[in-house]
């Protein structure tokens, strides 16, 4: 089958690829996957923590051709966004901008839940973050 | 009269004398039959078990492809030519399906309902829906691994390419690979125990025992999947 040209865009020149320091209590990782293909996808954002905005993120997504872009164009778009503007992001609207086809649906979803993984994980931060960060600061 | 018997539900007598019909072919006259809509297990006759008498699968495998086999019916009319060719290649399907035991569990699945290719999709609209966080289908150790194992792979890709390949990441890839060779193993031996509860808790109507082992299969199979897929690019890196 073949690919729409975003895909192809996205699949030779991919966005935003590489890493962001886990241990950072501005960062988010979200690590998912999809049995169905065995793919895995890493994605990580850097939130300011005054405004809430993701003012940097970075994936790295071993798979198709599809999840690739899928997770790039994710970056994309998170980027600029408030959390919660980017937790409205659904798998629908990438399989819209990249024209994926029925079978390539599940990468779409892999980038959606990549999304929330990540601010999840930055939110769980924000919890434990400050007790931590007291902490730190007795010492 | 045509039109009846060209749909399989509709009768279940033979089309050519009227007697009751076998699966496959007619008791009595021995005429072939078009297929009925039934499921792998009764296409064989044989009981829906997981823990399979493959014996008994191989040789009524053998006898219905002679029996089937097109080139029989080269001289028949049109219509028997048609449902001996819908028989056999229903019948190989049947039979690659139930003979591979991974193959098997997950039709037995989807038999139940269960579209592993759907898991994913399911899971995520319902953790929008609900605002909570999704379920990962995999669980994340197994996710960490398999990403980590990735990286090296493509370090080593690369060092490939420039004809440089380090010696101690290759056999750190190679130990990595004899691990996951061996997880599979148990992952299988696993699934082989639940197999046994399966059919146990069917044959004794035992719906939440028999929940449970279906979601038991299902982490298993998705587990599976994973490292299987990844030993396969293991192979590919070191091979190339």
């Amino acid at each position: 089958m073949a690919y729409s040209d975003k895909v192809l865009d996205h699949y030779s020149n991919p966005r935003n690829v590489g890493s962001l320091d886990k241990s950072s209590p501005e960062v988010g990782t979200g690590l998912v996957g999809a049995p169905e293909c065995g793919d895995v996808m890493k994605l990580q954002i850097k939130v300011n923590p005054q405004t809430n905005i993701i003012e940097d993120a970075k994936f790295k997504t071993f798979g198709c051709g599809s999840a690739i872009a899928s997770s790039s164009l994710a970056t994309e778009w998170v980027k600029g966004k408030t959390v919660d503007e980017a937790l409205q992001i659904k798998n629908t609207e990438i399989v819209k901008e990249l024209s994926l086809p029925p079978v390539k649906i599940h990468c779409s979803v892999l980038a959606e839940d990549a999304i929330r993984a990540a601010i999840q994980d930055w939110k769980k931060k924000q919890e434990t973050g400050k007790p931590v960060a007291a902490a730190v600061a007795v010492q | 009269m045509a039109t009846d018997i060209s749909n399989p539900v509709a009768t279940s007598s033979c089309w050519s004398c009227g007697e009751m019909r076998a699966a496959h072919f007619c008791h009595a006259c021995g005429r072939v039959q078009p297929p009925l809509p039934v499921d792998y297990f009764a296409f064989f006759s044989l009981p829906k078990k997981l823990n399979l008498d493959t014996e008994l699968l191989e040789r009524g495998f053998y006898e219905l492809s002679r029996k089937l086999h097109p080139d029989l019916y080269a001289r028949s009319d049109q219509q028997e030519q048609e449902w001996s060719l819908q028989q056999s290649s229903l019948l190989n399907d049947a039979y690659r399906t139930l003979k591979d035991p991974i193959k098997r569990t997950e039709y037995m699945l989807r038999l139940e309902g269960v579209e592993l290719e759907e898991q994913s999709k399911t899971a995520t609209e319902k953790a929008r829906a609900t605002g909570q966080i999704k379920k990962q289908v995999v669980p994340p150790d197994l996710l960490e691994e398999v990403f980590d194992l990735n990286m090296q792979l493509e370090e080593l890709r690369a060092q490939k390419k420039l004809g440089e390949d380090d010696p101690a990441l290759v056999e750190e890839i190679g130990r990595q690979k004899l691990e996951l060779e061996e997880k599979h193993a148990a992952l299988v031996e696993q699934l082989q125990t639940c197999w046994k509860a399966w059919d146990r808790a069917v044959d004794s109507g035992n719906d939440s025992d028999r929940r449970s082992v279906r979601d038991k299969m299902i982490d298993l199979l998705n587990r599976r999947n994973y490292i299987r897929n990844l030993v396969r690019d293991v192979n590919q890196v070191l091979e190339s």
